[in-house]
């Protein structure tokens, strides 16, 4: 085992996908669970906040990358599958009687399950067509399922408002800024790793094979129907993942937090980060989240001169991100995680340029 | 059967603007390949403008021209300076590139105009509605639907007798043999934009007359989606028809399918019927059957 992967040349195909190559990668991975696990000790409540969103926003566009970025169906509609995992874990506490991680885990099952059935005409569409039926599930499931039936079971209008202490996870309530920190941390971690290992089986193969070419692949012998639906599958159960995170964050769950723009944001989000990379990820909701963060603090000087600036923040955000996509696209078409890319092939070689 | 036949010419009268639109975002696609989801944004643009210079004094044709103008620089604008490179790109950057746009517009248009309803005052049309063979219509439908068709003919007109309307129509067929006989296809790009910007301008304001003019008038440009994939994407007949349609059918099924759910159906019904579409009939009425080959 060396240090770095400068002079190493895989043998075989175990060891060229193998996680852990350099101990050089050991130590970088400890040091991330080591910076993530105790940041609560030297960060204040703000700091935690805006990891709570980054860490959300990661577990949210998770699924669209699998979907868009490894698989190659494009998804305007994740919201609704993050919102069935909220709703369902919600009322299964709220109504059901269930403990939370129970509730989360069937959130997830019907999450993957309604995603499937969205997933349904993939099997005879794709492009721009795949599109429209995934805007139609966020518009069918969001503005007027959750909105219309759903919001209005047990007589409550528009939004369920959780009772204090009602999520516990084996008898530790997880009610506040910190717990649901180290809750979104820890799901962030299983489910990227999942993602990272499905991706390099045979399922994950499939994937990308068909993201590449669908029809080359159907005519090698991947069932493309069948693991395009299985990507429907895994891409709403990590919707799930996210929907269940949500619920204890803010204890209170409405349509208005599952919105088309929250689908286009995700999207975008994995756009900025880098399409067809795990790290892409990672990057665009750190870069999405502190950006706008950065530009909030920006504001709040101005505002003394031009006080509108602070009431219709709200725009300002979506300008800047929608402008950030634009940008993104027309001069770093890549994504940042392709600049990480040539940023790790420079230092691995280093001092060798091969 | 009176009031069936009632929702039928309404939904006629409201599809016609729907047909504006959705003409705009084919002429789009026809000629650049650009799947455009900023529409909505575009209507919003335009209602706004022309509703600032009707509430400046002008009247009403003077501030429909000034919008038209406003939108024709814009529409030149925005396709040189996001769209020209784009041309090419795979279709996730092109969709979402657009859809980045519409994020600024809609952001841009909340910050300067704000998010409460606003009203053409005075009212630009009258108000006593009109009673044809025991129907009741309000007249504002009535003046967008006439509107609305003579633009449609105008539009026809444009494509086929005009000289930049024929030029377009020979870059969407064939974008080589129309380069090399002296059509410059960039200015093609740019007309459709600014033709876009400009059908949906009037659709926005026509629209705003109706209901009054807030930033959820941005939702009709998701309406036109179901539109033209009714009508099939690269078809100019089929983005009228559809548009119609889905007037037509927003309609019937408010009246008919709203009473036995708890709202909300006139909303989606497009989208549900627009996923019956794909499929059955993926390519629409009459948009191009494409075969892939490996």
């Amino acid at each position: 085992m060396t240090y770095r992967s400068s002079g190493v040349y895989h043998q075989t195909y175990a060891a060229s996908h193998a996680w852990w190559q350099t101990n050089f990668v050991r130590a970088k991975m400890a040091l991330l669970v080591l910076f993530v696990a105790t940041l609560p000790l030297y960060a204040n409540l703000y700091v935690i906040s805006v990891a709570n969103i980054v860490l959300y926003t990661m577990l949210s566009a998770l699924g669209v990358q699998l979907l868009t970025g490894y698989c190659g169906q494009i998804t305007l509609g994740h919201a609704a599958f993050i919102a069935v995992g909220a709703y369902v874990t919600a009322m299964g506490v709220l109504f059901w009687g269930l403990p939370y991680p129970l509730a989360a885990l069937l959130g997830c099952l019907l999450a993957g399950l309604w995603s499937v059935v969205f997933g349904l005409p993939s099997a005879r569409i794709k492009g721009f067509y795949q599109i429209m039926t995934t805007m139609a599930a966020q518009f069918i499931t969001v503005d007027f399922i959750i909105t219309h039936y759903v919001s209005r079971v047990g007589g409550r209008e528009h939004y369920f408002s959780l009772p204090p202490g009602t999520i516990t996870i084996g008898g530790w309530p997880v009610d506040s800024e910190v717990k649901v920190y180290y809750l979104a941390a820890v799901l962030t971690f299983v489910c990227f790793a999942a993602l990272a290992n499905l991706l390099r089986t045979k399922v994950g193969r499939a994937w990308i094979a068909i993201r590449d070419n669908d029809i080359a692949a159907e005519a090698m012998g991947v069932n493309v129907v069948a693991y395009k639906l299985l990507a429907f599958f895994a891409a709403g159960v990590l919707a799930g993942v996210a929907g269940a995170v949500w619920i204890p964050s803010l204890y209170f769950v409405s349509p208005e937090h599952f919105q088309l723009s929250w689908s286009v944001w995700i999207v975008g989000v994995i756009l900025i980060g880098g399409v067809g990379s795990l790290h892409g990820v990672a990057f665009g909701a750190i870069f999405v989240t502190v950006i706008l963060e950065l530009l909030k603090l920006a504001v709040i000087p101005l505002a003394e001169f031009y006080p509108a600036l602070t009431e219709r923040f709200l725009y300002l955000k979506e300008a800047a991100f929608g402008l950030a996509i634009v940008l993104f696209l027309l001069y770093e078409p890549r994504g940042l995680a392709y600049r990480w890319q040539q940023l790790k092939n420079y230092f691995n070689l280093w001092p060798y340029a091969y | 059967m009176r009031i069936l036949l009632e929702l039928v010419l309404s939904g006629i009268m409201v599809g016609s603007i729907y047909a504006l639109v959705a003409l705009g975002w084919t002429l789009i696609y026809k000629c650049s390949g650009v799947l455009n989801l900023a529409m909505g944004e575009l209507t919003l643009i335009g209602a706004y403008v022309c509703l600032t210079f009707y509430q400046w004094g002008f009247p009403f044709p003077v501030a429909v021209l000034a919008m038209l103008i406003m939108g024709f620089i814009l529409g030149l604008v925005t396709e040189r300076l996001f769209l020209r490179r784009m041309i090419g790109e795979p279709i996730l950057s092109v969709i979402m590139i657009t859809a980045g746009l519409s994020f600024f517009f809609r952001a841009v248009v909340g910050f300067v105009w704000g998010t409460d309803t606003v009203v053409f005052t005075p009212p630009v049309f009258p108000q006593e509605p009109v009673r044809f063979l025991g129907m009741v219509f309000g007249q504002v439908y009535l003046w967008s639907f006439v509107a609305a068709i003579v633009l449609l003919l105008v539009f026809v007109w444009f494509f086929e007798r005009g000289r930049w309307g024929l030029s377009m129509q020979a870059t969407a067929d064939d974008e080589m043999a129309a380069l090399s006989l002296g059509v410059s296809a960039k200015w093609v790009y740019a007309l459709a934009w600014a033709i876009a910007f400009m059908a949906a301008g009037v659709g926005g304001t026509l629209l705003g007359n109706i209901n009054g003019l807030n930033i959820s008038v941005g939702y009709l440009g998701l309406l036109v989606l179901p539109a033209v994939v009714l009508g099939g994407l690269n078809s100019i007949p089929g983005a009228i028809v559809g548009g119609i349609a889905i007037g037509v059918l927003q309609n019937l099924s408010d009246a008919y399918i709203g009473p036995l759910t708890q709202g909300g159906v006139k909303e989606i019904a497009p989208f549900v019927f627009m996923i019956a579409v794909l499929l059955i009939r993926p390519y629409g009425l009459w948009g191009w059957v494409r075969i892939e080959r490996v």
